[in-house]
């Protein structure tokens, strides 16, 4: 009588209200009258259990449901407790939504994406490890082929724009930085020292390299004595010596680096213009040339050359 | 003759600039531009103007051959046998 009742009012409720809560309170109502269908115990378990989630009304006053009539929409997971059946499969598609299928496919990118990286950077590494070996190599035979060259094996004997004598040997134990040139130079004379004078800067600013030593040896000597260098020599890196001598002296340095210097026509005021070989040397501390660098190079890439023949360097 | 020294050596280069900027506006026409060719004059060492106004004359030659092409001069003429 009263699940007749409570049809009714679930009938009513369907109108306005939720389907699936009045058609589960309906068919909870119509399982109870009939034979339950739970394997678990005996008949009035099940009833509890279905019976807990409605309205307290029809069947058994459980303390755990004090709600109004038609109670509140009942979540089936809340009474899943100990049943199985058409329950179990709808909590089953409830947590197939968020569940497993996900997470596994979020873990099946991750370990794609890592693997991935770890693949890339693999090859990344490889890459810029041969790439290093061949500038080795390459800068190894460079060096073989200048040995060969066997510039600068001579020892030279000039003066310094103070006036005091210096050869070869005073410079040994120093990296040296060698420009030819002349003081009447219009234009790139002064452009070579002063890219000379930058690297040098650049070379002192680290701590961790040697000291280089900038020269610059006059190939006019006719007209660049001690004074006129001096005179020069200030506009530029304030390390920088400048060498000259008598014509024979300056010959013979010259010809040690295969320098080639030719004085142009003379004009109606004395003045003329050499024509010379436009490269900067590089001698290491046992006295040996190892490099040039020729108008092309910019001072951050001849920097950069002498750091690596210095961190190359081995001490004969 | 003492060589220039550095504010010397930038006065000229300033001036060189300067006259070729207004050869540049002016086509190379020489005589729109006598102000800066006497200042040029005025700043530099003889030699370096000979050797400034070479450079300028190798720098245009070498833009022609760059833009317009090159063509290379005929080699020694068959000989008639």
């Amino acid at each position: 009588m009263l699940c007749l009742e409570r049809r009714m009012l679930g009938l009513v409720g369907f109108i306005g209200g939720d389907l699936h809560a009045t058609s589960g309170r309906l068919l909870r109502c119509t399982v109870r009258s009939s034979a339950v269908q739970q394997s678990s115990g005996s008949t009035h378990h099940p009833q509890r259990v279905w019976l807990s989630s409605q309205a307290p009304l029809c069947g058994h006053h459980t303390p755990k449901h004090r709600t109004g009539l038609y109670g509140p929409f009942t979540h089936p997971q809340q009474t899943l407790g100990s049943s199985r059946g058409p329950l179990s499969l709808f909590t089953q598609r409830v947590t197939l939504s968020q569940g497993p299928n996900t997470s596994t496919a979020k873990i099946r990118l991750r370990t794609r994406l890592v693997v991935t990286l770890l693949f890339g950077g693999g090859l990344l590494g490889t890459w810029w490890y041969v790439r290093n070996e061949k500038q080795q190599n390459h800068r190894m035979q460079r060096i073989e082929q200048l040995k060969k060259v066997a510039l600068g094996q001579g020892d030279f004997s000039l003066l310094d724009h103070r006036g005091h004598r210096r050869t070869k040997r005073d410079f040994l134990g120093s990296w040296v930085l060698l420009y030819f040139g002349f003081t009447h130079c219009p234009d790139i004379c002064p452009e070579e020292l002063d890219k000379v004078s930058a690297v040098v800067s650049t070379l002192d600013k680290d701590r961790s390299l040697p000291a280089v030593q900038p020269l610059f040896v006059t190939v006019d000597p006719e007209r660049d004595n001690v004074a006129a260098l001096e005179r020069y020599v200030k506009d530029f890196h304030p390390r920088l010596i400048g060498l000259t001598g008598t014509p024979e002296e300056v010959k013979v340095a010259g010809k040690d680096y295969r320098v080639y210097a030719s004085p142009g026509p003379k004009d109606e005021d004395g003045d003329y213009i050499v024509d010379h070989t436009i490269l900067i040397y590089l001698v290491n501390p046992d006295g040996l040339f190892l490099d040039y660098y020729n108008r092309m190079k910019d001072d951050v890439q001849i920097a950069e050359s002498i750091r690596n023949h210095m961190k190359s360097y081995v001490k004969l | 003759m003492s060589a220039p020294n550095s504010n010397q050596r930038k006065a000229c280069w300033g001036a060189r600039d300067e006259l070729w900027k207004c050869l540049d506006d002016n086509q190379d026409n020489a005589a729109s531009c006598e102000k800066f060719q006497k200042e040029f004059e005025a700043s530099c060492p003889a030699q370096w103007v000979k050797y400034f106004t070479k450079r300028r004359d190798f720098l245009k030659y070498k833009e022609k051959m760059q833009t317009e092409g090159f063509e290379p001069a005929d080699g020694p003429k068959e000989s008639q046998s």
